[in-house]
C-alpha cells in the first residue's frame, strides 16, 4: 500500500488518520443495509457514452437507450441505438451489475460524434433522468462550463428533493467541475485496493466517498475488456451499493443512503459493531 | 438588430482582432515549442515509450497530434482522430483523466489510430487540457517502461503536466483569446442576442483574419516575422543592402526627374 496518493484519494490511503470515525448508527450493518439485495426494482441511469446492450457483462439488463439531440429549439431526448461510442458507459454499467446484478440500466448517451463535450447535452440528459424518476444516476463525467453552474445546481437540488441519488466521479484536474462539487451529490474518488465492496467515507468534502478505481478489470467497446484506472470507475462501485440499499429499502432519501454508507464504510477507528437489533438473520 | 453603436464597436473590435492576428503571426511557433518541451519532460519523467499532445481543431472537428516525444512517439505527429473515438476522444469529451492497461492483448480494442503510428501500446494514460472555459486537447503517455500499469500518482503527475500545457496554450493562443473577447463583448452589447447572432458577428469580425497567404498585407507581416528571427549580423547585412538599394533607387528617381 502506498502512502503517496493524489489529493483527491489521499484520505483513503493507509494509515487513514484523517478519516478515523467512531460514529456508527446502531443496528446498521452491511447485512442490514443490503444483505440479500440484488438491486431488483431499481433503475440506474448511466449518463455517459452509451451502453452496448449486447455486451456479455451487461447480461441483458439494459431496458432503454436514449440520447440527446441538440436542435435549434433546444436539446431533446430521443431514442438511441444500443451502442457505446467509447466503451466507457458499458464499463460503468458492468461495474454496477457486478454489485447489483438485477438493477435495470437506462443508457442516457450525452457523449459522441455530435455531442462532444457539450455541457448542454449533459444537463438535458440529467434532467430527463430526474424527470423519469430513475432512482440512481451514475455520472462519470463533469462539466466545467461556468454558464451551466446554475443549471447543474438546480438539477442537483431537484434530484435531491425528489429522493434521487446522483453518484458522480470527482474530477481529478484542479478546476471547478459540476455537478461533482455539489453537496447533495455522492462525490467519489478512487482508492487502490482491489475490492469492489470496500468503501471509505471522507468527512472533509467535497469528495465524500472512496471506492475501488485502480487497475479495475472493466468491460469495453465491441464486447471487449481491459484494465483501467480513474475516478470514473470508482463512481459506479458506489452507485452499485446505493442501488442495493435502495432495492432493499425503497424510498430512502439520498441523505439517508449517505448516512447508511457512512455507517458501514471501512474507515478505521470504529468501535466494534453491535449485533443488529431484531430477529437474527 | 445591429445599431449604429454596435457597428462602431464592431469596427473597433475588427481592428483589435487584426492586431492580435498580426501578433500571433509574428510570434512564430512558440506554441509548438512549448508543447514539445512538455512532452519531452513527460516522456523522460515517466520513463515511457512515448508521450504526445493532441489539440482540438474545428472544420472538421478533430483531435490533431501536434507534438510527440520518446522512442515510439514520432509516428503520432500530424495524426488526426475524431473527437468521438478512442482514449484521446473519450478524455477530450469527458474532461476525465483515464488510464488503460492490457490494451494490446484485446484484439477488439479500437487501436486503428495506434496502428497508424506503427506502435501499439500495452498501456495508455491520458489527461485533458482544461482551461476555465473548455477542454483544449489531451496529453497522453504510452507504456511506462518500469510498470505494466499507471498508478494514481502517475495520473496526478500527468494532470500537472496537462496543467502546464494548458497554460502554455493559453499564453500562445492569441487568436483564440480574440474570439473569446469578441464573444464576451457582443454578448454584453446585446444581452438579448441569441447565441447564433453572437456567433455570426464573431465570424464576421474574424473572417478576414483567416490566413490568406497571398494577400499583400499578410505577406508583409510574414516578411517582418522573418526579419525578427535574423541575427544581429544578418540584420546589419540586410540594412547595408537596403541602404544600397535605397541609394540606387533615389539616384534612379533623380535621373528620371532630371530628364
Amino acid at each position: 500500500m502506498t502512502d503517496e496518493l493524489p489529493a483527491w484519494s489521499e484520505p483513503f490511503a493507509a494509515p487513514r488518520r484523517q478519516i478515523r470515525r467512531s460514529l456508527r448508527v446502531r443496528g446498521v450493518s452491511r447485512e442490514w443495509a443490503w444483505g440479500g439485495a440484488t438491486g431488483k426494482g431499481v433503475r440506474v441511469g448511466i449518463i455517459d457514452s452509451g451502453l452496448e446492450n449486447s455486451h456479455p457483462r451487461l447480461h441483458g439488463r439494459v431496458v432503454e437507450n436514449v440520447t440527446v439531440e441538440l436542435g435549434k429549439a433546444g436539446p431533446t431526448v430521443v431514442p438511441d441505438g444500443p451502442v457505446d461510442m467509447f466503451g466507457h458507459g458499458t464499463a460503468c454499467g458492468a461495474i454496477i451489475l457486478d454489485l447489483a446484478p438485477e438493477v435495470e440500466l437506462v443508457s442516457i448517451r450525452v457523449l459522441g460524434a455530435d455531442l462532444r463535450g457539450k455541457g448542454t447535452a449533459f444537463a438535458a440528459g440529467l434532467e430527463w433522468a430526474i424527470e423519469q424518476g430513475l432512482e440512481v444516476c451514475n455520472l462519470s463525467l463533469s462539466s466545467k462550463s461556468e454558464s451551466l453552474y446554475p443549471v447543474f445546481h438546480d438539477l442537483a437540488d431537484r434530484a435531491y428533493f425528489r429522493g434521487r441519488a446522483l453518484v458522480s466521479a470527482a474530477n481529478n484536474v484542479p478546476a471547478p467541475s459540476y455537478p461533482s462539487l455539489f453537496s447533495s451529490v455522492f462525490s467519489v474518488a478512487a482508492h487502490p485496493e482491489a475490492d469492489p465492496w470496500r468503501i471509505y467515507y471522507n468527512p472533509s468534502p467535497p469528495v465524500e466517498f472512496g471506492a475501488w478505481g485502480v487497475d479495475v478489470p472493466i468491460a469495453w467497446k465491441d464486447g471487449g475488456s481491459t484494465v483501467a484506472t480513474g475516478n470514473s470507475f470508482a463512481a459506479p462501485h458506489l452507485a452499485g451499493l446505493v442501488a442495493l440499499i435502495l432495492s432493499k429499502h425503497p424510498g430512502l432519501s439520498p441523505f439517508e443512503v449517505k448516512a447508511i454508507l457512512v455507517s458501514v464504510a471501512d474507515n478505521p477507528g470504529r468501535r466494534r459493531p453491535r449485533r443488529p437489533a431484531g430477529p437474527p438473520g | 438588430m445591429v445599431d449604429q453603436q454596435t457597428e462602431a464597436a464592431l469596427a473597433a473590435l475588427v481592428a483589435a482582432a487584426r492586431r492580435s492576428a498580426v501578433g500571433r503571426r509574428l510570434q512564430g511557433d512558440i506554441e509548438t515549442r512549448l508543447l514539445q518541451s512538455i512532452v519531452d519532460a513527460t516522456v523522460r519523467l515517466f520513463d515511457a515509450e512515448a508521450a504526445s499532445i493532441a489539440l482540438f481543431e474545428q472544420d472538421p472537428d478533430r483531435l490533431e497530434f501536434r507534438v510527440a516525444a520518446g522512442d515510439q512517439g514520432a509516428g503520432a505527429v500530424g495524426l488526426t482522430v475524431p473527437p468521438s473515438q478512442g482514449i484521446a476522444g473519450f478524455v477530450y469529451s469527458t474532461g476525465q483523466a483515464l488510464s488503460l492497461s492490457d490494451v494490446a492483448s484485446d484484439p477488439r480494442f479500437n487501436r486503428d489510430a495506434a496502428e497508424q503510428t506503427g506502435y501499439v501500446p500495452r498501456s495508455i494514460a491520458a489527461a485533458p487540457l482544461v482551461d476555465e472555459e473548455s477542454t483544449l486537447g489531451v496529453l497522453q503517455v504510452l507504456d511506462k517502461r518500469g510498470s505494466p500499469t499507471f498508478s494514481l500518482q502517475d495520473m496526478e503527475l500527468l494532470a500537472v503536466f496537462a496543467g502546464q500545457a494548458t497554460v502554455a496554450l493559453s499564453a500562445a493562443r492569441v487568436q483564440r483569446d480574440t474570439e473569446r473577447l469578441l464573444r464576451t463583448v457582443f454578448s454584453q452589447l446585446g444581452p438579448d442576442m441569441a447565441e447564433r447572432e453572437v456567433e455570426d458577428l464573431v465570424t464576421a469580425a474574424t473572417a478576414e483574419l483567416d490566413v490568406d497567404d497571398d494577400a499583400p498585407f499578410w505577406r508583409l507581416v510574414d516578411q517582418v516575422a522573418r526579419l525578427r528571427s535574423l541575427t544581429d549580423r544578418e540584420t546589419a547585412l540586410l540594412t547595408d543592402i537596403l541602404d544600397v538599394v535605397a541609394t540606387h533607387a533615389g539616384r534612379g528617381r533623380r535621373t528620371r526627374a532630371g530628364r
